[in-house]
C-alpha cells in the first residue's frame, strides 16, 4: 500500500493556488456554456475565485508551515506577497470590464488567473524547482496575454516579452543548475551553508541566477524588455505585469537574499544593489523622453523597483518588511494610474495611453485630473501618501545599514522623478490646451477602483502596517 | 486643536471646487471666514492645542504632533493674518479657484509652522510647494517658472527628507522639536547641512535663489504675498526650531559660509533692486535682501540678534504681504508693473499713495515702523558679538534700501501723471480693509514692539 507522503497542512498551504488554477477552468467552461453573456460571467467568476484565493490564503498568515519537505514555505511573507499579487489581480480584472472587453473574455481571464497562481507559487517558493515552476507558469500564459490586443505593437509585444524572458530564464536556470551543483540540493536553504560558498560554481551559478531575476525585475541593465512591453500589451495585462512579475520576482530574490551566508552575501549582493540603485537614476531619466503613458510607467516601475530593492540591501528584518511596505504602496499607486488611463481609452485600437490624450485633461475632467495627479506625485514621494513615507522608511534603513551611497541615489532620483511626472501634471493643467472631446466611459466600478486606490494611498501614509512575522525566510 | 487650524483650511478649499465657477461672493466671505476662525482660534482657545499620536515606532519613533505654543503661536497668528488679507484682496478672474489655493496654502503652512515632529515638518514642507505650483500653471506667464520654482524647493525638501530619517535613525526619535538637544558625532554637520540647504533655498540665500524673483514676478499678486511673507519664513523658521536647539555646534562649523552667503545676499539683492524696472521684481529682491540679514542674525548666534531676527521675520511678513497686495491693485489698475511707465499716481490715488508709502518706509526701515526695530537689534546683536566687519558690511544694504524703496515710491506715486494709462479709482473700501490690517500692526509693532520681543525670547529658552 502507497503511504501519501503529504499531510493536509501541506496541501492546505497551496490550497489557495489551487483554487485560483481551478476557477481558471470552470471559467472555460463556463465560457463554453454561456457564450452571450459577453464576458461578464468570466470576469464576474475569476474575480470571486481570487477573492476566496485571497481569503483562505489569509488565514495561513500566522501559521508558517514548511509545506513539501522545503519547496513551498507558507504564511507571513508568502501571504502578504500573494496578498499583493491577488489584489492586482483582481484589479486588472476590474479594469478588463471597465475598458472595452475583447471578444473572447474567457480565455483571457483564465490566462490571468494561471499566471496569478504562477506568481503565487513563487511568493512561497523556497526551492529552485517550485521557483522556476512558478516562474514559466507566470511568463508563459503572459505571453500569450501580452499578444492578445489587436494592434500590431501587442504582437511585438509578446514576441519581444517571449525572446528575452527566454533568455533570462535560460541564465536564470543555468545559475540553478551552477548552485544545485554546488550544494548538493535544490532547497534555497541549504545555500545558507557556509561552507559551500567557498566553491567557484555558487558565485558563478549566483551571479547568473541574480541577473535572470534582475531581467524579470526590470533593474538596469536588463530593463530595455520592459517599456516596448508594456506599451504593446493591453492595459489591463499592463497594469497587472507591471505588479505582480515585480512582486513575484522580489519574492524569490528576497528569499536568496537573505538565505546565503554572511560571508557570501555582502560580494555576491553588492553588484544587485549597485544596479538597483542604477536602476533609481536611469529608470527617472528614461521617463522624461516618453510621449505614451504606459512606457512612462514602465520607466518609473524600473526606478520603484530600484527604490524596493534598496530597502532589501544590508539584509536586514526591518529592510524586508520596509521592501513589502513600498511594494504594497507602489501597487496601489500604480494601479490607479493606470484605472485613470484606462477610463480615458476610447476603444481598444486606441487606448488613449498617449500623453496627448492627458492634454488639458482638467478642463475637461477636473475630477479625473485631480484624482490622475493624487496618484502621480505619490510616486514622486510627495506627502501626504505612501511614497513618501515608504521613501523615508527605506532612507532610514539605508543610513543605519550603511548604504548611504543608495540613500544619496534615491534622493537623486526622486528629484530627476519630479520633472517627468510634473511634466504629465502640468500638461492636464494647461490652461491652452486645444479643446478635444473626451471619451470617457461611464464605468461606476473604474471610480470605485480609483477611489479605493486613494484612500488606501493615504491611510497608509498615516497608519503604515509593516507585516511584522515575514522572517525567518526559510527554514 | 491645532489640527483644526491646518485641516479646516484645506478642506474648505478642497469643498470651494464644488461651488460655481463664476461665484466670487461665496468664495470670498468662506475664505475670509475661514482665516478669521484660524486667527481667533488660537487667540481665545487658552492652551496651545496639542494633538499627538503615534506614527512610527520603528526605526525612530515619530508622532504626529503638533501645537501652536512658543514661536510657531505668532507664525500662526501672522499666517491666519496675511491669509485673511491676501483673500479679501483676490480680484480676478477665477477668484474661486484662487481662494481655494490660498486656502489651502494656509494649511499646509499651518502645518509645517506647528509641527513639533521634525517628520511632520518635512511632510508639509513639500505639501505647501503643491498650491503655489497650482497658481504658476494657471496664471504665470512663462512656461518655466513653474517648474524652476518647484525643481529648486522640491529637490530641498529631499534633502529635508534625507537629514531626517539620518537624524531620526541618529537621535531615536524625530518628535523633537520644542525641545533642545545638542547632536554630536561626526554625521551631525553632514545632516545639518541637508537642513540648512533646504532651509537656504526656500528662505532663499545667495546662491540658491535663483528660483525665487521669476516666481515672485510671475505669480499672481495674492499668491505671492502669502509665498513671500510666510512660505519664505519656513526656512527662516526651521534655523531657529531645528538648527539652533539641535545643530549649534554644527552651525558654528559652517558659521562662515552662511555668513558669507548672507552677505552677498544682502548686498546683490539690494543692488539688483536699485536697477530694476519691474516693481514686483524690485521687491522680490529687496526680500532677497532683507532675508539675508536675518541669516545672518541666526548664524552669528547671537541671542540679541536672534531676538532682532525674529522680531524682523514678523516684520518682513507684514511689510512683504502688503508691498505685494499694494502693487497688485496697481497692476490691476494700470495693467503694468514697469517704473518706466508708470507714475503719479499719488495724485489721483491718495488712498493707495498713503498704504503704499506706510508700506515701503517699513521696508526701507523707518524709524517708528516694525522694521526699523528688528534691524536696530539685529545690528546691535551682530555687532555685540564681535562681528564687526559683517555688521559695517551689513549696513550698506540698509542704506541701498532707502534708496530703492524710495525710488519705487518716487516712480509710481510721484512725478508727472502719465497720460496713457488706463482707468485709474482709488482703492475700494474692500480693498483698503485688506491692507488695512497688516499696515495697522507694522505701526503698532514699530512703536510697541514688546509684545513681539518677548515671543523672541522665547528663541533663547528653545535653546
Amino acid at each position: 500500500m502507497i503511504t501519501n507522503p503529504y499531510t493536509w497542512a501541506d496541501w492546505s498551504a497551496v490550497l489557495p493556488l489551487f483554487i485560483v488554477g481551478g476557477v481558471a477552468v470552470l471559467v472555460l467552461l463556463a465560457d463554453l456554456v454561456m457564450r452571450k453573456a459577453n464576458g461578464w460571467v468570466s470576469i464576474l467568476l475569476g474575480i470571486a475565485g481570487l477573492i476566496a484565493a485571497a481569503v483562505y490564503a489569509a488565514q495561513n498568515y500566522e501559521q508558517a508551515h514548511n509545506a513539501f519537505y522545503g519547496g513551498f514555505i507558507q504564511g507571513g511573507f508568502a501571504v502578504v506577497l500573494q496578498e499583493v499579487i491577488l489584489i492586482s489581480a483582481i484589479f486588472s480584472l476590474v479594469l478588463f470590464h471597465a475598458t472595452r472587453r475583447p471578444e473572447r473574455m474567457g480565455g483571457i481571464v483564465a490566462l490571468v488567473l494561471w499566471a496569478t497562481s504562477g506568481a503565487m507559487l513563487m511568493a512561497g517558493a523556497a526551492n529552485l524547482m517550485t521557483v522556476f515552476l512558478g516562474l514559466e507558469l507566470l511568463s508563459l500564459a503572459l505571453y500569450c496575454l501580452c499578444a492578445l490586443s489587436e494592434r500590431p505593437t501587442s504582437r511585438e509585444s509578446g514576441l519581444k516579452y517571449l525572446m528575452l524572458s527566454s533568455t533570462a530564464s535560460g541564465f536564470l536556470l543555468f545559475g540553478m543548475a551552477m548552485l544545485f551543483g554546488a550544494s548538493g540540493s535544490v532547497t534555497i536553504a541549504s545555500l545558507a551553508n557556509a561552507a559551500v560558498a567557498s566553491n567557484p560554481l555558487y558565485w558563478l551559478g549566483g551571479g547568473l541566477f541574480l541577473v535572470g531575476l534582475a531581467f524579470k525585475l526590470s533593474l538596469v541593465p536588463f530593463h530595455v524588455w520592459s517599456p516596448d512591453v508594456y506599451e504593446g500589451a493591453p492595459l489591463p495585462i499592463t497594469a497587472f505585469m507591471s505588479v505582480v512579475t515585480k512582486a513575484g520576482a522580489l519574492a524569490v530574490f528576497a528569499r536568496f537574499a537573505y538565505a546565503i551566508p554572511a560571508s557570501a552575501s555582502h560580494a555576491l549582493l553588492l553588484p544587485f544593489f549597485i544596479i538597483a540603485g542604477i536602476s533609481m537614476i536611469a529608470g527617472n531619466l528614461g521617463m522624461l523622453a516618453q510621449t505614451d503613458m504606459k512606457r512612462l510607467l514602465a520607466y518609473s516601475g524600473i526606478a520603484q523597483i530600484g527604490y524596493i530593492v534598496a530597502a532589501l540591501a544590508g539584509t536586514t528584518a526591518l529592510g524586508v518588511r520596509y521592501a513589502i511596505y513600498y511594494l504594497v504602496a507602489y501597487m496601489f499607486m500604480n494601479l490607479g494610474a493606470f484605472a485613470v488611463v484606462a477610463l480615458l481609452s476610447p476603444s481598444a485600437q486606441d487606448e488613449g495611453s498617449r500623453i496627448e490624450a492627458f492634454h488639458g485633461l482638467a478642463l475637461r475632467r477636473p475630477a479625473l485630473a485631480a484624482v490622475m495627479t493624487f496618484f502621480l506625485l505619490a510616486l514622486a514621494g510627495f506627502p501626504p501618501t505612501a511614497g513618501f513615507l515608504g521613501k523615508i522608511l527605506i532612507l532610514s534603513t539605508n543610513v543605519t545599514t550603511g548604504f548611504p551611497w543608495l540613500a544619496a541615489l534615491l534622493i537623486a532620483g526622486t528629484a530627476i522623478s519630479l520633472y517627468a511626472y510634473f511634466k504629465v501634471i502640468r500638461l492636464m493643467y494647461d490652461r491652452h490646451a486645444r479643446p478635444q472631446e473626451s471619451a470617457v466611459a461611464p464605468l461606476p466600478l473604474a471610480y470605485v477602483t480609483m477611489a479605493i486606490c486613494v484612500a488606501l494611498v493615504v491611510i497608509m501614509t498615516f497608519y503604515p502596517l509593516t507585516p511584522s512575522n515575514v522572517l525567518p525566510l526559510v527554514k | 486643536m491645532s489640527l483644526v487650524l491646518i485641516l479646516l483650511p484645506v478642506l474648505a478649499g478642497c469643498a470651494l471646487f464644488f461651488v460655481p465657477r463664476a461665484d466670487r461672493a461665496i468664495s470670498r466671505v468662506t475664505g475670509c471666514v475661514v482665516a478669521a476662525i484660524t486667527f481667533f482660534l488660537p487667540l481665545l482657545a487658552g492652551s496651545d492645542g496639542t494633538f499627538a499620536a503615534r506614527w512610527l515606532s520603528r526605526p525612530f519613533t515619530a508622532s504626529l504632533h503638533w501645537a501652536w505654543g512658543g514661536l510657531a503661536f505668532w507664525m500662526v497668528l501672522l499666517l491666519a493674518l496675511c491669509t485673511f488679507c491676501a483673500i479679501l484682496a483676490t480680484n480676478m478672474q477665477q477668484t474661486r479657484t484662487m481662494v481655494a489655493l490660498l486656502l489651502m496654502l494656509e494649511g499646509t503652512m499651518m502645518g509645517v509652522f506647528m509641527a513639533r515632529d521634525i517628520l511632520a515638518f518635512a511632510l508639509f514642507w513639500d505639501l505647501m510647494l503643491i498650491p503655489p505650483f497650482f497658481a504658476l500653471v494657471g496664471w504665470g506667464e512663462h512656461r518655466d517658472t513653474a517648474w524652476r520654482y518647484l525643481i529648486y524647493n522640491f529637490s530641498g525638501g529631499l534633502l529635508l527628507l534625507l537629514s531626517t530619517a539620518a537624524f531620526g535613525v541618529l537621535y531615536g526619535s524625530t518628535d523633537v522639536i520644542g525641545t533642545t538637544h545638542q547632536l554630536v558625532g561626526q554625521w551631525a554637520p553632514w545632516i545639518f547641512a541637508g537642513f540648512a540647504i533646504a532651509f537656504a533655498v526656500k528662505t532663499p540665500l545667495f546662491p540658491l535663489h535663483t528660483w525665487m524673483p521669476a516666481t515672485y514676478s510671475d505669480t499672481p499678486p495674492v499668491m505671492v504675498s502669502l509665498v513671500s511673507s510666510l512660505q519664505s519664513k519656513a526656512g527662516l523658521f526651521g534655523f531657529l526650531v531645528i538648527g539652533l536647539p539641535f545643530f549649534a555646534d554644527a552651525m558654528g562649523a559652517w558659521k562662515w559660509i552662511f555668513i558669507i552667503a548672507s552677505l552677498i545676499s544682502l548686498l546683490y539683492g539690494a543692488w539688483i533692486a536699485l536697477v530694476q524696472t519691474d516693481a514686483k521684481r524690485i521687491v522680490a529682491y529687496s526680500s532677497l535682501s532683507h532675508l539675508g540679514l536675518i541669516i545672518l542674525a541666526i548664524f552669528s548666534q547671537n541671542p540679541i540678534a536672534i531676538q532682532g531676527a525674529f522680531i524682523y521675520i514678523v516684520a518682513h511678513s507684514l511689510f512683504s504681504a502688503a508691498l505685494f497686495l499694494i502693487l497688485g491693485y496697481i497692476e490691476e489698475r494700470e495693467d503694468t508693473r514697469s517704473l518706466v511707465r508708470l507714475g503719479g499716481l499719488g495724485k489721483i490715488n491718495p488712498k493707495l499713495a498713503g498704504a503704499f508709502t506706510i508700506a515701503a518706509l517699513a521696508a526701507l526701515g523707518l524709524p517708528g515702523l516694525a522694521g526699523f526695530v528688528g534691524e536696530i537689534v539685529i545690528l546691535t546683536g551682530v555687532f555685540k558679538n564681535g562681528y564687526f566687519w559683517p555688521a559695517l558690511i551689513a549696513l550698506i544694504p540698509i542704506v541701498l534700501a532707502s534708496a530703492y524703496m524710495l525710488r519705487l515710491l518716487q516712480d509710481i506715486i510721484n512725478g508727472p501723471l502719465r497720460e496713457d494709462i488706463p482707468e485709474r479709482r482709488d482703492l475700494t473700501w474692500v480693498e483698503g480693509l485688506a491692507v488695512a490690517p497688516l499696515l495697522a500692526a507694522l505701526v503698532i509693532l514699530g512703536v510697541y514692539p514688546h509684545a513681539v520681543l518677548y515671543a523672541a525670547s522665547l528663541v533663547g529658552v528653545a535653546r
